[in-house]
């Protein structure tokens, strides 16, 4: 909807300019935009390598927050930077290399359920520690906090698409001589693109998850904080300041449509030339940014200058019949890197082991008890939320996916509700359920429910709109009644999409429990018994062995329940109700 | 032509695939064959005869277990980089156009971007794809695509062609005009590519382009005899010359793939633990065939039904292969005739044909294994069972696609059933 809005308020002011323009005024476009992002760069610069201030004094003033949303947005943006160089690189290792592969996925899994808050106190106190004199140090562990909420299933991604690739285009990659890098240029990372924009996409939505508590972090009587978004509405939160908490979710919705017009329209509308379906129609996906972006000359000038310089005329190898020694010694080369990198990878390993044990060991029996009981609820809680979610999304995304005038209009206001950063709406529905006398026992399930819904809803209204034509026509023609439609078509042609969208509203809800089960409300810190309120309060007692403890208890809770219910699920979804099949 | 020296040769080569649980699948066994200058040369045969093995091992994408390739005399490692290779479902790169996938194995070669644009736009050319540079592979047809494969492989200027299974997803229009494309392109001996070897399932296909034609056995792949192939070029496909060609080629594989034993002359007591491996073929293609013998009075010769049905040669030949186990027909030589049994069956109502379908599989050795199976674990066989149980009584076989026709057989029989979700095989 936003798009076609923007395209058409677009349009009408193109043809209000239409007398003055001859197409200069997007050349001036591109470079305003240029001169914005150089700006931006250097005042980043300049908070990142400036001198280290004990306290941040956030202002609370409506005029600050541009400046605090442009940094979470570099935050959130060197992130995902991160994100994409770790991915190509431990993606690529996976695939490649088949005794890593053993060690590499099983370590992802479990990377994958750690919520960001375990990966906190070693981050900030290591990376404070190592740049004592600048915020360097600070800001980089927020990055790297975030990088935590976003790389793991952009890793999976590429690793499955590397996996997948069909044995012909390797031969054909083979046989016409492609070397390692023209082969991961030319035929696996454009095979895997598709599933990894779609990934990026997500990810970058979750990183915002935490983003309050990545940049106002409080560590037993340490307080970590940088001028952000975040931060912003931590502060305003402490002090109970509303129409402060009102700007900041207005500054997030709107930082969440600029990311997604001015970043992920374009990408997934270049991205589209990489779907690997060749029957699939057009997608009707298209960005007012990229098209005025193609129709700029200096853009077409640059890229002009960059295909003639593309490549230098190298010298024609010549293909000796003796190059066999070559190749062997390069092969050896390649197999020592691959043995050191394995090595050191083990080492790794062994030693985080070690580690991780010796600090658990501190951790007495009835603590585990405790939190073991702990956990059961917070399951519970997690299940209840996601049942919830299910019980009104599936028949809301039904509606909508199955109308097409619906579906157009809704679907990108949903994909904002799913990219919006769910703690920072908690101070509102807090107050309301407090209001209303509900504790936060039953109330954090809300809580909860309030980020997790969309995951399902999105992915049942995916599912709705993939439903074939002439299914729903049989169901038509054979006068089915509607329950019976209901039971015979649509909810098993959508349970594919519905397992995807348990799988990761279940994970939202683990991480939302961290925040939902425990949260400070102009300054009384409100809680209920729980894992997350566990682990939120070792860490802000700074008891870091009890926290480990935590952090390991949930990530475990989250693979072990992974492998017993979502695994058969999605199995179940595969096999047999699989319209693609 | 016979005493030139091969280009490429392979020998006593042997290939076996591990099938995972450390089985061994033996795909290839003792093949001798080479290719010699300006000849084309074809490898026709069942499914599983390893003839794109064969072709894999040629181009060195693929190790042989035992055995040896040389190349212009000379002991060949890893990669020739003299060959090309179309490929049966095209493997064109989606996301580069039509020029941009020709120009990627050119910039591979490590070519100056001048001799690059100047080779893509010769084979462009030379495949008849002008003004179809910038198009995206997913835009063109079946046959277009095969184009830009051959443009593709012809761009690097390959001294050997190879192409697996190259037309069997174009319509067959196309094909034709494509194969005769080809042989023009061939019969230039002022240019590459100086050889062609093509693997093939259409024996039409390989009398009208090969000098010579391999013929192959499966289970292990051997070589069961070459044919030469003297008929001028270019070859009319409806000459005389050229259909007792044809004719000559459909008898040779017949006689390798029903040789006339009758299964039931095998002594009981001699079979007592040996399982008969079951044609891949599914009962629909069985029923099918036997309608169709039907309708022409009850026998027939076997390409005829190729022919007029348009089905595939080697589903018409795995069909008649399961008939003839069920007893239902008999194949004499080159014909298929309905038994006695099969007259009855074609005759008999939904209900009756289900009971002889029953009494014929209860025949099989396999059947009443699979049977004794499910008596031992009280109606309930899993999947994973069986299989590792065919495997070890069919080594040669592919363990799954026997699954799938003792599944298919077993449940038009109402022997057992088969509950996909659980994978397991249940009393009807």
């Amino acid at each position: 909807m936003l798009n076609q809005l923007l395209d058409t308020v677009w349009g009408q002011t193109n043809a209000l300019f239409y007398p003055f323009r001859r197409r200069r005024y997007v050349d001036l476009f591109v470079i305003l935009l240029g001169c914005a992002l150089l700006y931006g760069l250097v005042q980043l610069g300049h908070q990142w390598t400036g001198a280290k201030r004990p306290v941040v004094e956030v202002n609370l003033s409506v005029w600050a927050l541009p400046k605090y949303t442009f940094f979470s947005m570099m935050r959130g943006l060197a992130a995902y930077v991160l994100s994409l160089l770790f991915t190509l690189a431990y993606a690529f290792w996976a695939a490649k290399d088949n005794r890593a592969e053993k060690l590499l996925v099983p370590i992802l899994d479990i990377l994958q359920s750690i919520p960001v808050l375990g990966f906190m106190p070693g981050l900030v106190l290591g990376l404070a520690a190592l740049f004592p004199g600048s915020n360097f140090g600070l800001e980089l562990a927020a990055v790297v906090m975030i990088f935590t909420g976003q790389a793991w299933n952009m890793t999976f991604s590429l690793y499955h698409s590397l996996k997948s690739v069909p044995n012909e285009m390797h031969e054909a990659a083979t046989v016409f001589g492609f070397n390692w890098w023209q082969r991961f240029k030319w035929v696996e990372l454009p095979y895997g693109t598709s599933g990894l924009v779609w990934n990026s996409m997500m990810s970058m939505a979750g990183g915002w998850f935490f983003l309050m508590i990545t940049e106002a972090f409080k560590l037993g009587d340490q307080d970590f904080r940088l001028p952000g978004l975040g931060s912003y509405m931590s502060v305003a939160v402490e002090r109970g300041n509303g129409w402060a908490m009102f700007a900041a979710v207005i500054a997030m919705v709107v930082m969440i449509i600029f990311l997604d017009q001015i970043l992920w329209r374009p990408v997934v509308v270049w991205a589209q030339r990489f779907r690997v379906e060749e029957t699939a129609q057009a997608d009707n996906a298209h960005s007012w940014l990229l098209k005025l972006m193609r129709r700029s000359r200096l853009l077409r000038w640059v890229e002009h200058r960059r295909a003639q310089r593309r490549y230098h005329p190298k010298p024609a190898q010549e293909t000796p019949k003796g190059r066999s020694s070559w190749a062997l010694h390069r092969w050896s080369l390649h197999r020592w890197f691959a043995n050191a990198a394995l090595a050191a990878l083990l080492l790794l390993v062994a030693f985080t082991t070690i580690e991780l044990l010796r600090f658990l060991a501190k951790v007495q029996a009835p603590q585990w008890w405790m939190l073991f009981k702990a956990g059961l609820l917070t399951l519970s809680r997690v299940l209840v939320s996601t049942i919830l979610g299910t019980l009104w999304a599936v028949p809301a995304g039904l509606a909508i996916g199955l109308s097409p005038r619906l579906s157009k209009l809704l679907q990108p206001v949903v994909q904002v509700a799913a990219s919006f950063p769910a703690p920072m709406l908690f101070p509102v529905v807090l107050a309301v359920l407090l209001h209303l006398g509900v504790s936060l026992g039953y109330g954090c399930v809300v809580l909860m429910l309030l980020g997790t819904q969309w995951y399902i809803l999105f992915n049942v209204i995916a599912g709705a709109m993939a439903i074939p034509g002439d299914l729903k026509e049989a169901a038509t023609s054979f006068r089915l009644p509607p329950w019976h439609r209901m039971k015979v078509l649509y909810l098993p042609a959508i349970f594919p999409y519905l397992v995807t969208g348990w799988v990761t509203a279940a994970g939202g809800a683990w991480n939302a429990s961290i925040v939902a089960e425990y949260y400070t409300l102009k300054g009384v810190a409100l809680s209920t018994f729980g894992l997350g309120s566990e682990v939120s309060k070792a860490a802000y007692h700074k008891e870091l062995a009890l926290l480990a403890a935590g952090v390991l208890l949930m990530s475990a809770i989250v693979v072990i329940f992974n492998r017993l219910v979502w695994k058969p699920c999605y199995q179940l979804a595969y096999t047999k109700f699989s319209l693609t099949k | 032509m016979k005493n030139e020296t091969p280009i490429l040769e392979i020998r006593g080569i042997q290939k076996s695939f591990d099938r995972g649980n450390g089985k061994l699948l033996r795909v290839l066994e003792d093949v001798n064959l080479d290719i010699r200058p300006n000849e084309v040369i074809a490898l026709i045969g069942p499914s599983g005869c390893g003839k794109s093995t064969i072709l894999r091992i040629f181009a060195g994408l693929i190790e042989p277990t035992k055995g040896q390739v040389r190349y212009q005399g000379e002991k060949q490692e890893g990669l020739n980089p003299n060959v090309a290779i179309v490929f049966q479902g095209f493997a064109l790169y989606p996301w580069m156009t039509v020029e941009q996938n020709v120009e990627a194995v050119l910039r591979a070669k490590g070519m100056a971007p001048a001799a690059v644009k100047e080779k893509t736009n010769r084979a462009i050319r030379m495949v008849g794809l002008e003004g179809f540079e910038e198009a995206y592979p997913r835009e063109l047809s079946g046959g277009m695509k095969q184009r830009v494969g051959m443009a593709r492989a012809l761009s690097v200027d390959p001294e050997l062609l190879f192409m697996d299974e190259p037309f069997s997803q174009v319509d067959a229009l196309t094909a034709e005009g494509l194969r005769a494309e080809i042989l023009d392109i061939w019969d230039d001996r002022e240019q590459n590519p100086s050889s062609i070897l093509m693997v093939s399932h259409d024996i039409k296909e390989v009398a009208y382009m090969a000098d010579r034609i391999v013929v192959l056995s499966a289970n292990p792949g051997r070589i069961r005899t070459i044919v030469e192939n003297p008929l001028p070029r270019p070859r009319g496909m409806r000459s005389p010359e050229f259909l007792r060609l044809v004719d000559q080629l459909h008898d040779i594989i017949t006689s390798t793939e029903l040789p006339d034993i009758a299964v039931t002359t095998v002594e009981p007591s001699v079979e007592q633990d040996i399982v008969e491996s079951l044609p891949y073929a599914l009962n629909a293609d069985l029923l099918g065939t036997l309608e169709y013998l039907a309708t022409q009075g009850g026998s027939c010769d076997i390409f005829q039904v190729v022919a007029q049905t348009h089905v595939p040669f080697e589903k018409v030949l795995t069909a008649v292969k399961g008939l003839e186990m069920l007893e239902l027909v008999e194949t004499p030589k080159r014909s298929v005739h309905l038994t006695p049994l099969g007259h009855r069956f074609v005759e008999a109502g939904m209900d009756e044909r289900k009971l002889i379908w029953r009494d014929q599989l209860l025949e099989l050795k396999l059947f009443r294994v699979v049977r004794e199976m499910l008596d031992l674990r009280e109606g309930e066989l899993p999947k994973e069972e069986l299989i590792q149980e065919l495997s070890t009584r069919l080594p040669m076989e592919d363990p799954e696609h026997t699954f799938e026709t003792i599944v298919a057989w077993g449940r038009f029989a109402e022997i057992f059933a088969y509950r996909e979700e659980k994978e397991v095989l249940t009393y009807e």
